[in-house]
């Protein structure tokens, strides 16, 4: 793994604006950033991220197995308590999953770490299977890249199949985001019209202005009946909204599944570790309540993981970082080292959430900027990914895209 | 083997693009207009459509707001909807038959589309635009909302589909009429990540 020096296509900001790609440039700042890019060799492709992105996601689904089989567990996660039967029964049920993206911390040398998974909204999709896409093929045709040069970009082809194995041909599908936002919306056109070129009718509405019958079943802003919903919009958050009590007798299929409100959600990471410690892919990690007295005030863990957390301590203690269960953009979160805090988040929008702790990944620096490689998933596969970029360790909304290429 | 998909096409992004892509929605030209007098007005000058086809406009109008204005059991729910003064009872906005305990918003203006004349099959030439109590404007099934009540645009044909029937329906309750955005409310906190 390596980061070159490229020069850029000459005219990717009037591609960009053509396509509506509009969020190239955020806030004054690149967004996307095609000045350099970063080189993998296959091997680091299919050996660290590849395979093992599908071993964890298989992992998670054992988690929410676990998870589902212990009321004290479930009740961690934060899901309200009335909804904790819609989330079992729609993992019973066995309702698909469509995609989600794996954040990893990886530098060429030795296993990837597993951050987070964002495993039920996870954005940049359209700049990961399109946009990216389009870049390889035309640095290969400018021979700015030399023949043979690949990319871990399967996404798109994959949700197409993904939606033509769960659904019959013209099925009507509805995709919402909230209004207004032109990053969601680009994140599920993506996704809609992938499935659009599976066969299906694709039609969206802004999440606000869905409706409900007398009947209690979900209505389109033209009051057409919604079947099977992919919603861009956090399950955290619909359960704690007013329709929430609809959900389960509107007979409409969700995706992502509620389900994933338990994989998409740090508490997560504490569950993992405790069912597989030690495995390479995944860092030391406990619910906050568990081990806060054992961090900052000398004293000891809960039995249930004291011994867990003495094999962790020494790890824990030169470097954690402390988590939100539902955090969005490297809101709320804070590293602490030795001790002190060194870095934290401007924003705090998540501070009143319960907290989980994980030991701290060494990110990697490319001329100072820190690389996490989001590696997507689309059903139970890995099947491409995508890099941000940040100067500071905690990636955030300002985060820049780069885009990626395979050379052997 | 070759990992990455063998076509990606660019796709278009912005609110028309689905239908665009999709089961492609007709396009329409479309004027708002706040009354007949100003449609007439501009008639003369330079607009899309001509004195006639205004007041034909208008009158189908003034028609399905009789037939199908959003319909509440109070006026305080109605102006909630659509803001302080821009309501009142069927009695008053319908000619024959209305309800004293029944209330509409006012009418605020008209939707024209350039499909006049030829509509059909569910399809009306104008729509009746309403108060939407935040500044801007929403149709007779409260599921579209527009800036202003004048002025020009592309729309889709669906902005033009009849609406359901009121007239002669149990108004709505409270509950009832607030019964959009029951999502949505926590639209502060982002996705992705």
């Amino acid at each position: 793994m390596q980061k070159v020096t490229l020069p850029e296509r000459p005219n990717w900001r009037e591609t960009a604006e053509e396509v509506g790609f509009t969020f190239a440039d955020m806030h004054g700042e690149p967004y996307w950033d095609e000045s350099s890019a970063y080189q993998f060799s296959l091997a680091e492709v299919e050996n660290d991220i590849e395979d093992p992105s599908t071993e964890l996601h298989a992992m998670c689904r054992e988690a929410v197995e676990h998870i589902l089989s212990s009321d004290a567990l479930i009740a961690r996660m934060g899901i309200p308590e009335a909804y904790h039967d819609l989330v079992a029964d729609s993992w019973r049920r066995n309702e698909p999953e469509i995609y989600g993206r794996f954040d990893l911390a990886y530098d060429g040398n030795g296993p990837a770490k597993l951050l987070e998974y964002n495993a039920d909204t996870p954005t940049s999709l359209y700049e990961s299977a399109s946009f990216q896409w389009q870049w390889l093929e035309d640095q290969l045709a400018a021979g700015v890249l030399p023949g043979g040069a690949d990319q871990f970009n399967g996404i798109h082809e994959a949700l197409i199949e993904r939606f033509r194995g769960l659904f019959d041909p013209n099925t009507d599908l509805h995709f919402t985001a909230i209004g207004g936002n032109t990053e969601d919306y680009a994140t599920v056109e993506a996704m809609g019209w992938a499935a659009r070129e599976a066969g299906m009718g694709a039609h969206y509405t802004d999440l606000e202005k869905i409706g409900v019958t007398k009947d209690g079943q979900f209505v389109d802003d033209q009051d057409r009946i919604i079947g099977t919903l992919f919603k861009l919009y956090p399950w955290e958050d619909l359960l704690r909204e007013d329709y929430a009590r609809h959900i389960a007798g509107s007979g409409a299929l969700f995706l992502e599944p509620a389900w994933k409100a338990l994989v998409s959600n740090k508490g997560l990471l504490p569950v993992l570790w405790q069912m597989f410690e030690g495995h390479p892919n995944l860092l030391p990690a406990f619910f906050a309540d568990d081990v806060a007295d054992a961090l900052v005030a000398g004293q000891k863990p809960v039995p249930a993981v004291a011994a867990s957390f003495d094999r962790a301590a020494d790890a824990i203690r030169a470097g954690h970082v402390v988590k939100p269960l539902f955090s969005r953009e490297g809101a709320s979160i804070s590293i602490v080292e030795n001790g002190d805090v060194t870095e934290t988040s401007p924003n705090n929008d998540y501070d009143d959430h319960p907290k989980i702790v994980q030991a701290l990944a060494t990110l990697p620096d490319f001329d100072g900027f820190h690389p996490i490689i989001g590696s997507w998933v689309v059903g139970g596969t890995c099947v491409g990914m995508g890099l941000r970029e940040d100067r500071a360790r905690i990636t955030q909304d300002l985060s820049r895209f780069k885009p990626h290429f395979i050379i052997d | 083997m070759r990992k990455r998909s063998r076509t990606v096409a660019l796709t278009i992004l912005g609110a028309a693009s689905f239908a665009i892509a999709g089961c492609r929605d007709e396009q329409v030209q479309a004027e708002a207009f706040p009354d007949l007098a100003t449609c007439e007005a501009q008639a003369k000058s330079e607009g899309l459509f001509t004195v006639d086809q205004c007041a034909e406009a208008f009158a189908q109008a003034e028609t399905l707001h009789v037939e199908s204005a959003p319909r509440y059991d109070s006026l305080a729910v109605c102006e909630e909807q659509h803001g302080v003064g821009n309501c009142g009872s069927e009695q008053d906005q319908v000619s024959n038959g209305g309800s004293g305990s029944i209330f509409m918003p006012l009418l605020a203006g008209y939707l024209i589309g350039s499909m006049l004349g030829n509509a059909g099959r569910g399809m009306a030439a104008a729509q009746p635009m309403y108060n939407n109590g935040r500044g801007g404007f929403t149709n007779a099934t409260r599921t579209s909302n527009f800036n202003s009540n004048s002025g020009r645009g592309t729309l889709n044909s669906q902005q033009f589909t009849r609406p359901a029937r009121t007239m002669g329906q149990a108004p709505m309750s409270r509950a009832q009429a607030t019964s959009r955005s029951g999502f949505g409310s926590r639209s502060g906190s982002r996705v992705g990540g």
